[in-house]
């Protein structure tokens, strides 16, 4: 074992600088992916069928392209085709659409997994099917969604560690370029570990705060 | 009298299976229409194509006077939906209780009132609030108003739903088989509040397995089976002596419960 104190609290400094970008891209392509993942399942649900045609089809696309190769497309494929963006701009896309796109799935099921009675409610006051959505069916759903969003903004967050791949300083990418510096492996990816790990541990404790308060009734 | 309700020739299927194969039925203003018959006999599926929860593929709904999900295009004689936003304006005239109560369970009780009044007829909150109030007083739910549905009993569910749709202060008021989910002993308490309604002249048309109900508070019983309306009278006259083989039938099951 070549585990080093100097060598792991050295790389404390540029994995803190990395912990940085991994946190920025996991932040903002969750709430991307839930804006996207709410209105992407109700659209899955729609009776207009080019709509959720749609939906279906790009659920479809990115559960079943891996991440590595939107993220390797976006950044290595696009610019042949003459668009060019920064590497970061192309990670908050990839990472927000492929969550999205499961996101919109877990919408979808904890929608459907409610009482039909409750739509026929409130459709029966007059409520129009966007108010009764709004006001009825998504803050019932949203309790049932919070367990499973967090798991996959867990994912997500481990997920971001794909971006070394174009040239991102993330969290992986510092203790790397750590590791080859020092010529050391175990003490920077212990580093590493660590802080994923830490980084997940406000989501959990996010999705704690949420549970309790909005209970299941 | 005006009619609040009028039915004509109304079918409505579920793919092959004849639902309602031509029911022609009027609501007269103030009169407690109740519907009785074998399970499977289309009372329910009636009940939702008046506020248009069921389309229905032929024949015409009336409720005060405006035609319900569909009109006539001018042009092409052709039938089409109805407008979406004339469909909700229309639906929110007319109230209806259901068997399982469908209350909003992440509303308290008067949350779940309150809020058609103000977010589909734009009420004040203060005003919306007051008569809630007033509604639950009425239906002896006062102490309750902010409890959420999951602490109350059946009974106190099916009431505060019955106050849900008075808020809206519908013209007619629609009850599927609202005293079937409950425990016996809760079954009372909705009926009071029924009767009670029905005293103060609240046109209902009311889908129910209580005979007795029937019996005591309808001005007219109509009796379904198989997709048809077989019989239908003053309910002294038909449960006295009703004139179908199928109602006698219905009825002898009945009593020898």
């Amino acid at each position: 074992m070549d585990f080093n104190w100097n060598i792991f609290l050295y790389s404390l400094g540029p994995l803190l600088k990395g912990c940085v970008v991994t946190a920025e891209l996991s932040l903002i392509s969750i709430a991307i992916g839930i804006v996207i993942g709410t209105f992407g399942g109700v659209a899955r649900l729609s009776k207009r069928i080019v709509m959720s045609g749609l939906m279906r089809l790009y659920v479809t696309i990115f559960r079943g392209v891996p991440l590595l190769v939107t993220l390797l497309f976006l950044y290595y494929g696009l610019p042949a085709a003459g668009i060019q963006l920064d590497a970061f701009t192309v990670a908050i896309i990839a990472l927000s659409v492929t969550n999205g796109a499961y996101i919109t799935e877990i919408v979808r099921g904890s929608i459907e997994s409610l009482d039909p009675g409750q739509v026929r409610a409130a459709r029966s006051l007059g409520m129009s099917y966007a108010l009764a959505m709004r006001r009825i069916i998504l803050p019932q759903a949203l309790r049932r969604v919070l367990a499973p969003i967090t798991n996959e903004s867990i994912t997500l967050l481990k997920n971001t560690s794909l971006v070394s791949t174009i040239a991102l300083s993330d969290l992986l990418r510092a203790g790397l370029e750590v590791m080859s510096s020092k010529a050391n492996t175990f003490s920077p990816f212990a580093g590493v570990a660590l802080c994923y790990l830490a980084l997940t541990l406000p989501l959990l404790a996010l999705n704690n705060f949420l549970e309790r308060r909005y209970r299941v009734t | 009298m005006t009619l609040q309700v009028e039915i004509r020739g109304l079918v409505k299927s579920f793919g092959a299976h004849a639902v309602l194969r031509g029911v022609d039925l009027d609501v007269r203003s103030g009169d407690v229409v109740v519907v009785i018959g074998p399970s499977g006999s289309g009372k329910s599926t009636l009940l939702n194509c008046i506020n248009f929860l069921e389309p229905f593929e032929e024949g015409s709904i009336r409720v005060g006077g405006q035609l319900v999900g569909y009109k006539i295009d001018t042009h092409t004689g052709q039938r089409v939906r109805q407008p979406e936003q004339e469909l909700n304006a229309l639906r929110s005239r007319i109230g209806m209780v259901f068997q399982h109560f469908n209350l909003f369970p992440h509303m308290t009780v008067i949350g779940n009132i309150i809020e058609a009044p103000i977010r589909v007829r734009r009420q004040q909150q203060d005003a919306a609030i007051s008569n809630a109030r007033a509604l639950l007083a009425r239906v002896g739910l006062a102490a309750k108003e902010s409890a959420y549905p999951s602490e109350l009993s059946g009974g106190q569910q099916q009431r505060v739903a019955i106050a849900r749709a008075l808020a809206m202060s519908p013209e007619v008021m629609l009850f599927d088989e609202v005293t079937s989910a409950l425990d016996p002993e809760l079954v009372g308490e909705v009926l009071a509040v029924m009767r009670d309604l029905a005293k103060d002249g609240m046109t209902m048309v009311v889908v129910t397995h209580e005979m007795n109900f029937a019996r005591d508070v309808s001005d007219w019983v109509v009796f379904m089976d198989e997709g048809l309306i077989v019989e239908q009278g003053e309910p002294e006259n038909f449960f006295k002596k009703p004139q179908t083989e199928r109602a006698r039938e219905f009825l002898r099951r009945l009593l020898d419960k």
